[in-house]
């Protein structure tokens, strides 16, 4: 029925509407192409055999046949791969656990709690952001020396945690004054208490902002590569960049490019996995429904 | 339904409020009878949804007690008062289905999980949400949110629901469904119920006893019917009703009569309360105003400046000859128009005196 019969009218809407879709479909895979390039060039780059490593990239898929030199390569610097990615993995998850749990306390009190000099020192926190951090690196490190936490992941790990706290204390104030009093309240006549009511009833909520939180503490950790490189001082607790700038840094002038390639892809592969895991919370409008 | 050995739901005595040094809530004392349906009512910043929040303990009591069923609950966490509460915005926990929003409660205080499956049966099928019970609050419309909101305090069995204005969300269709279904459940439970809200056809149609509430002050309490036809003072007057009562600006005359709009109307006021010039306030009623085309003994002159049109009956914004407003119901199917003069007359047994400072004269 629907078949028989299509009036022209509706044949030139049809036509309109596929070519409006084709050109921003197009668009949207240009854009696309352009932002994924770089990592498949580099990805493919460090598949190659050692000596077409070295080559310019074109065409940028290994010609020689599959080959992973590259890695095996990169293994060789400081103390292994695997000694860097775990001490590097140490540092950002326990960077993200101790943000996430101190942001997530400090919201809520910025955001519920009345007392004196709140918003002075709320202020005063996020006044250190425009502290440049390498500017303190010095007495940092003298700090770290007196506790005792020089040339340790702890106390690398501390430092980015304090580093990372004003914007995520910030975000997580946001994201519980999203959150309407009235759901806290209704939770409290329901009989949840502090603790519960926080992880119960308030913790799904603020969800995005804790995703946030975690996804650019992790990533700021990850990539960090100054303060490493300052507070480590022994090759087996340098992080990834650390290790990077060593194997960039060649030995007897060659850089082993297909190493640095290699290096790269590892890097880059822990925070894509991250930025899926979380994205979806990310994106997510919980709020929908509680109010109104 | 159980009554109790106390026939005093909720007692409130000498109870006040501060923030800072603003006091907001000055020394209310307040019987509210079990089982029966009390609403608060006021213009908005009277504190009357304060007075509610401190009865549910959401709002901390700065002087005096709160008694629920002859137990002082005055600083008792809001979950330990036997209370339940609806809000204005539903609070519906968003990441939790229908049946977890409304058996959050009772898992809080570890209530048998067949307890808390029957509760849920019995609250989800008075209020008609059983097929809703394994969706999210996202996915309700704003009625089915409201009953939901409801529900969740059904379910914990309180001596006391508290209702702060629930229904000022929803488009007025629902709000007369929604409204109907809370009377319901008022006679169905039999709950002591305590209702805020500032739209006085709720609070006509819902209410035992309606507590008139000003500026942190009870002005009156009683029945609709009390509060309507007998106000203590012109606000409340002023207040109850709709469209509100006619207030003139008059004088004593000294001889059982007053002046207003150029006319001397009769009082059934003795002599003594008044001296002769001083300023009294009359009150009438729309609706106790009789419109007719000949002048009286009694009847203000009045140019109808414009009138509204709403079926059986016809509202007249007149202005009496000394320029004040007055409002007049005409139910006759002559219609008036514009710009015409009418002779209002009202019966003796409907008018209404005030004082100066607003208080009632009888």
């Amino acid at each position: 029925m629907t078949t028989a019969k299509v009036s022209p009218s509706k044949q030139r809407r049809a036509r309109k509407a596929f070519r409006a879709n084709g050109a921003y479909h197009a668009a949207g895979i240009a854009i696309c192409l352009f932002f994924l390039a770089p990592f498949v060039i580099t990805f493919l780059a460090s598949f190659r055999h050692g000596t077409e490593a070295r080559l310019p990239p074109l065409p940028p898929w290994p010609t020689n046949g599959l080959s992973i030199d590259s890695y095996l390569s990169l293994d060789t610097f400081g103390a292994g791969i695997w000694q860097h990615t775990i001490n590097s993995l140490l540092v950002s998850l326990a960077t993200v656990v101790l943000t996430v749990a101190v942001s997530l306390l400090a919201g809520y009190g910025f955001s519920r709690y009345r007392f004196p000099l709140k918003n002075v020192l709320f202020v005063l926190i996020i006044a250190t952001l425009m502290i440049p951090f390498q500017s303190i690196l010095t007495p940092l490190f003298i700090i770290l020396a007196k506790l005792g936490l020089n040339n340790s992941l702890l106390g690398l790990t501390l430092v980015y945690v304090t580093l990372q706290l004003p914007f995520s204390v910030f975000m997580m104030r946001n994201a519980f004054d999203a959150v309407p009093k009235e759901i806290e309240e209704a939770a409290r006549i329901d009989g949840a208490r502090d603790l519960r009511l926080l992880v119960r009833v308030l913790l799904p909520l603020v969800l995005p902002g804790i995703a946030t939180v975690a996804i650019f503490a992790f990533l700021n950790a990850w990539n960090e590569f100054l303060a490493a490189l300052i507070l480590l001082s022994s090759n087996e607790k340098y992080t990834l960049p650390v290790l990077m700038m060593a194997v960039r840094a060649g030995r007897l002038g060659a850089v082993n490019w297909g190493a640095v390639q290699a290096g790269v892809a590892v890097m880059t592969v822990p925070c894509l996995i991250v930025f899926l895991l979380l994205q979806r919370y990310y994106m997510r409008g919980l709020m929908a429904g509680a109010v109104k | 339904m159980n009554k109790n050995m106390t026939d005093t739901g909720v007692v409130l005595t000498d109870i006040r409020k501060s923030f800072g040094n603003l006091e907001v809530i000055h020394s209310i004392d307040l019987k509210i009878a079990e089982g029966s349906f009390v609403v608060f009512v006021g213009p908005s910043g009277c504190g009357k949804s304060t007075l509610l929040r401190m009865i549910a303990g959401l709002e901390e009591v700065t002087d005096g007690e709160i008694e629920i069923k002859g137990r002082d609950v005055t600083d008792l966490d809001p979950s330990d008062r036997g209370i339940a509460m609806v809000f204005q915005s539903y609070a519906l926990y968003p990441h939790m289905s229908v049946r977890d929003n409304l058996a959050f409660g009772l898992k809080m205080a570890h209530t048998p999980t067949a307890e808390i499956d029957a509760r849920v049966a019995a609250a989800s099928s008075i209020l008609k949400i059983d097929h809703l019970l394994d969706r999210r609050p996202g996915q309700l419309s704003g009625g089915q949110r409201q009953r939901v909101a409801i529900g969740r305090a059904i379910v914990r069995k309180p001596d006391v629901f508290l209702f702060d204005e629930p229904l000022s969300n929803l488009d007025a269709e629902l709000r007369v469904s929604m409204r109907i279904e809370i009377a319901r459940l008022h006679r169905e439970l039999g709950n002591t119920m305590i209702y805020v809200t500032h739209d006085q056809t709720e609070a006509m149609t819902l209410a035992d006893m309606i507590v008139v509430l000003r500026d942190g002050r009870v002005e009156q309490t009683g029945s609709p019917r009390d509060v309507y036809e007998d106000p203590a003072n012109a606000f409340v007057a002023g207040f109850i009703g709709s469209p509100r009562m006619n207030l003139l600006n008059a004088e004593w005359a000294g001889d059982g009569y007053v002046l207003t709009g150029g006319q001397r109307i009769a009082s059934a006021l003795s002599a003594s309360l008044l001296k002769p010039g001083e300023r009294a306030t009359f009150g009438i009623r729309p609706e106790h105003l009789s419109v007719s085309m000949t002048a009286t003994a009694e009847s203000l002159r009045a140019k109808v400046d414009f009138y509204e049109y709403l079926g059986g009956t016809q509202f007249l914004y007149c202005q009496l000859d000394d320029g004040q407003a007055v409002v007049a119901e005409h139910r006759s199917p002559i219609a008036i128009k514009d710009n015409e003069v009418v002779q209002l007359t009202c019966d003796p047994g409907n008018r209404r005196f005030f004082d100066s400072s607003g208080l009632r004269l009888r």
